[in-house]
């Protein structure tokens, strides 16, 4: 009987070739896509799960309660380590993790190493298994290093590595180490990555931070004991930072920070679990706890889209084949017998589209990696767990896209269908419900589309208060302040630089990747003040093109500015005087500031944040981090190379490249082009595969009319009045789907643009646009047939039987 | 064989009801062979629907081989469709994508009859109809008569004790016509099979042992 079935089935398809086609092509699309994206998704949602106490770590953040603005930070004062394990019960171990890009030095060969500065337990709490080395002692001395197996290759290649020594180059100084142990290569969905790892107690400052309680500067993990929990380790450190950071809680709430008796100062155990998705994390990927949802999201509707086209299909051709049902039922078939028919066909259908969106898939994968900065490979169709997930997801779409219409295939009536009464009619309710649907997806998708590009177009093109076209930054990774010293002067002498300046922060996001920020409160006239603190270099304002209000740059014409500071309007704001020029303040009980200038408010930081207050500060050489060049040549790319050279020059060990900072503004906004990139694959995604649909409708509506067509000429009807009469009938469905897709969106943007701080307005005319550009689409593709029907000859149809 | 007692089919129409059978009284006795005539509209087809469990009456009983139709569930019902019931259309209603012999095993797949008896069963309904040599051509290959011969063919592969035709030779010109007719006589006759056929035609008519002739709904006396 399957047999029987099955040959039909075949010879069914061979058959209908458009209706096929459609199907496959249509469901073997939407399959890939949305493998792709759920594989994504589980990644996403699986980093860092081969931890074996991935349960029971978790890392520390602080949160300060500013009378209203919560400021969430993830740098912890080094003392509380030491704190936290011996006061809290249930605290197996603890470890920071200060991780640099480090120059590392072997014979006369020159490394760049990722490097993980930890504490001595770090290898017991995270399962980074070790190949050569005993976990136990292999970070026992402070001069013991572990190299990746990766690593270990590029520096000693055939040699043992064990016991051999190596060079780190830490703040300048050469100092030798000692392999002790190489790890297995980090797994790829490992969201701690490092080349090196060496012990906490080398970072240059250790010294002084061991017993610092005001500052905090480095993530710090917690391994708890089996059975005690995250809200355990929460309540017991409250006590902890009541007796640590005294003085601290009680300036914040003479400040007005919280109300009274409110907790103003805390922290949060975050777990290991949400490193991956979570912002407050330092694993942070710069995604989206949505992100895989959205993914989910966009490959269910694409899937649903594809499925809907077979649905419609199987349902328009099985009425088709009404007479072969009719006849089953009256040779005595049941219709459970004639839905497993009709879904064994479908099925079938399904299997081909499967096994073509696999190859699909194998060949867009990398395309797809790089299009979207994801990191698949196929070694995830090993765990067996996607697999069987894969081949669930499979039956259930088949299960829904053949199983639907075989039921109501059997359910007809056997009578009318006998008599050839039971003909796809001008519109079923269903049908058109379903065309509905997917018209309203790819009107969301591609209104969704076109906002998101114009919000990135906003944002990426709006005036930031500062020259971003002309200036580069570049990254001074180990450098010393005598390098930036050199560097001027070598600059000086090429002619197509204007100025030389060099800042704390990077403005953008460089190539190296690196952000932060440092946020300062202090005490003014018994207001509690918190702002943001920049280190700058002398030219810092000139070379940025920032503009002065009021006051002047830093000179060195001054001795006295190695206290003085240059603040922005909204700090100036907050200072509420007269004049803020000349006003004295002081920061961390330092020394006392006093203000030469005001700068008008720039967005040092990304648009999705308001600017906040800013002071700028000159005397910490050390803290420097980015030199700024502004140039001024025609040939950006010449002068941008030279600059290098230079810098490659003064520091040989320079790891990362020089850039513009309209480039590195551009490279901040890399989740929301993402985001729009997706959008945009899924709205191209769901308007062909609707539009392959809706042709095969059409085909088939078309054909069922031909009589009506043919003797609708016969009696004088234009073309142009037929390819109306045909077409109006999709064009209404479009037209519902718009008016229901337009609100759709409209909410869901808004909540995204909501994100920014910065945002356009969305404009009722995207939604007509979009409206109008799905009518026109849809309307090509029904017309297209439709012209051609209207153009047949009516005697062949009307004789025709 | 089969008894109809005041059976009535109807559908509303307004208030109102409009009857396509009323009151029909009908007794078939095993081996006779039956024509049903009458004019468009009369009700033929509807009657024999009836007959055929495809259609169930608004009122009325039906007994089949004494059992009441309307008591049986829908697993007797389609034990009938599958032994004792078969059906010859107008238009021949021939699966396009399955052979001539595939169009005929198709009933005996829904038997559950076993591989070896549905190919000897297939090959003696082809011998007797002399189509051995068109048994792997498609519908579309044959011409009217011949698809008709499949239909019937196909009608008793399965063995049934009625045959129910629904105007069998309305598509067909007269030679043809006459071939079929001569075939439902010779099956009357030799293989004592139930035979009642839905037609137009005065001179197909006369192949049966009795006329039933119908008017709106009513069969007159």
């Amino acid at each position: 009987m399957l047999i029987s079935y099955l040959k039909i089935a075949w010879r069914n398809l061979r058959k209908q070739k458009v209706f096929a086609a459609v199907n496959i092509a249509g469901m073997s699309t939407a399959l890939c896509a949305a493998l792709l994206l759920s594989v994504t998704a589980y990644r996403e949602w699986t980093f860092d799960n081969f931890h074996e106490n991935s349960d029971h770590i978790y890392q520390i953040v602080s949160e300060e309660n500013n009378g209203g603005t919560i400021r969430k930070s993830s740098s912890i004062s080094v003392p509380l380590s030491a704190a936290i394990q011996k006061e809290i019960p249930g605290v197996k171990a603890v470890t920071f993790m200060a991780g640099y890009s480090l120059p590392v030095r072997y014979g006369n060969k020159h490394f760049y190493l990722d490097t993980e500065k930890v504490n001595a337990s770090f290898l017991q709490m995270f399962t980074f298994p070790l190949v050569k080395g005993n976990k136990q002692t292999a970070l026992q001395q402070l001069n013991e290093v572990v190299l990746t197996e990766n690593s270990a290759a590029a520096i000693f290649k055939q040699e043992d590595p064990i016991g051999k020594t190596i060079e780190l180059n830490l703040s300048g100084k050469w100092q030798p180490f000692i392999v002790s142990a190489v790890a297995a290569n980090l797994p790829d969905n490992s969201g701690i990555s490092f080349e090196l790892l060496t012990r906490f107690e080398n970072e240059p400052d250790y010294a002084t931070y061991k017993s610092d309680w005001n500052s905090s500067n480095f993530p710090l993990f917690v391994q708890l004991e089996p059975g005690v929990s995250k809200a355990s380790l929460e309540k017991n450190i409250v006590p902890l930072l009541h007796k640590y950071y005294k003085g601290r809680i009680e300036d914040m709430q003479k400040g007005g920070a919280g109300a009274k008796g409110q907790d103003v100062f805390f922290m949060k155990a975050l777990s290991m679990k949400d490193f991956h998705l979570d912002e407050r994390s330092s694993f942070y990927s710069g995604l989206n706890t949505f992100y895989p949802w959205l993914m989910i999201i966009l490959a269910v509707l694409i899937i649903a889209i594809a499925g809907i086209n077979f649905i419609n299909l199987s349902i328009a051709r099985s009425f088709g084949r009404s007479g072969e049902i009719g006849l089953r039922k009256s040779l005595g078939a049941m219709d459970r017998q004639l839905l497993l028919q009709f879904w064994a066909e479908s099925f079938l259908l399904c299997c081909f589209a499967f096994v073509l969106s696999i190859g699909m898939m194998l060949v867009l994968l990398p395309y797809y990696n790089r299009t979207f900065g994801h990191n698949i490979s196929l070694h995830i169709f090993r765990n067996i767990w996607v697999l069987l997930g894969v081949l669930a997801g499979f039956f259930l779409v088949t299960l829904l896209a053949g199983g639907l219409p075989a039921w109501k295939v059997a359910r007809l009536n056997i009578v009318e269908v006998l008599k050839g009464k039971l003909g796809m009619g001008k519109s079923s309710a269903l049908r058109n419900g379903l065309i509905i649907i997917q018209f309203v997806v790819a009107v969301v998708l591609i209104s969704c589309t076109s906002i998101i590009w114009q919000q990135l177009n906003f944002i990426q093109s709006a005036p930031l208060g500062y020259n971003a076209t002309q200036v580069i930054s570049v990254p001074l990774d180990n450098a010393t302040p005598a390098n930036i010293a050199a560097m001027r002067s070598r600059l000086a002498e090429v002619p197509e630089v204007k100025s030389v300046t060099a800042g704390m922060l990077n403005l953008g996001m460089g190539k190296d990747g690196s952000s932060g920020n440092w946020t300062r409160g202090f005490e003014y006239q018994n207001k509690q003040i918190t702002t943001q603190c920049l280190v700058v270099d002398y030219d810092y304002i000139k070379t940025l093109d920032l503009k002065m209000l009021s006051g002047r740059d830093f000179s060195r014409d001054y001795g006295t500015d190695s206290t003085a500071v240059v603040i922005n309007e909204k700090m100036a704001k907050l200072l509420d005087v007269a004049d803020p020029v000349g006003t004295q303040f002081s920061m961390d009980e330092g020394k006392p500031l006093h203000v030469i200038g005001v700068v008008k408010d720039y967005h040092y930081e990304s648009l999705r944040k308001g600017i906040e207050p800013l002071v700028m500060i000159i005397n910490e050489p050390t803290a420097l981090n980015y030199i700024f060049v502004k140039v001024e040549t025609p040939n950006s790319v010449s002068a941008i190379n030279k600059i290098s050279a230079v810098w490659k020059d003064i520091n040989p060990l320079a790891e990362n490249a020089a850039s513009f900072l309209d480039e590195n503004t551009q490279r901040m906004y890399r989740q929301e082009q993402r985001f729009s990139r997706i959008f945009m694959t899924g709205a191209v995604l769901a308007v062909i595969i609707s539009c392959m649909g809706l042709f095969a409708i059409a085909v088939m509506v078309m054909t069922q009319r031909q009589k009506e067509i043919g003797i609708r000429k016969v009696l004088g009807a234009s073309v142009s009045g037929i390819v109306l009469l045909l077409s109006k009938d999709f064009l209404r469905l479009v037209l519902i789907a718009v008016l229901i897709a337009a609100p759709a969106a409209w909410y869901f943007m808004d909540r995204w643009l909501e994100r920014f701080q910065f945002h356009i307005n969305i404009q009722w005319w995207v939604f007509v646009l979009t409206g109008l550009l799905a009518v026109c689409i849809a309307f090509i593709t029904v017309s297209m047939q439709s012209v051609k029907a209207a153009l047949a000859n009516p005697v062949k149809s009307l004789s025709s039987n | 064989m089969i008894q109809l007692q005041k059976i009535s089919r109807h559908y509303p129409v307004g208030f109102g009801k409009n009857y396509i059978l009323k009151d029909v009284d009908l007794t078939i006795n095993e081996g006779e062979f039956v024509s049903i005539m009458g004019p468009s509209g009369s009700g033929k087809s509807t009657l024999l629907h009836i007959l055929g469990l495809l259609e169930e009456p608004s009122e009325g009983q039906y007994l089949f081989e004494g059992e009441r139709v309307d008591k049986m569930n829908e697993k007797k019902r389609t034990q009938l469709h599958r032994g004792a019931i078969g059906f010859v259309f107008q238009a021949y209603h021939l699966i396009d994508e399955l052979t001539v012999y595939e169009n005929i095993e198709t009933p005996l797949l829904y038997k559950n009859i076993p591989s070896s008896e549905r190919k000897s069963r297939v090959a003696d309904v082809l011998d007797r109809f002399n189509m051995v040599a068109k048994k792997d051509l498609f519908p579309n290959q044959l011409s009217g008569g011949q698809q008709q011969l499949v239909g019937i063919a196909r009608a008793i592969v399965a063995e049934p004790r009625v045959i129910l035709a629904d105007e069998p030779t309305g598509n067909l010109h007269s030679d043809q016509a006459k071939v079929i007719m001569q075939l439902f006589k010779h099956l009357n006759e030799q293989d004592k099979i139930t035979i009642v056929q839905v037609t137009h035609s005065d001179v197909n008519a006369t192949y049966g042992n009795r006329i039933i002739q119908l008017r709106d709904g009513n069969i007159l006396p």
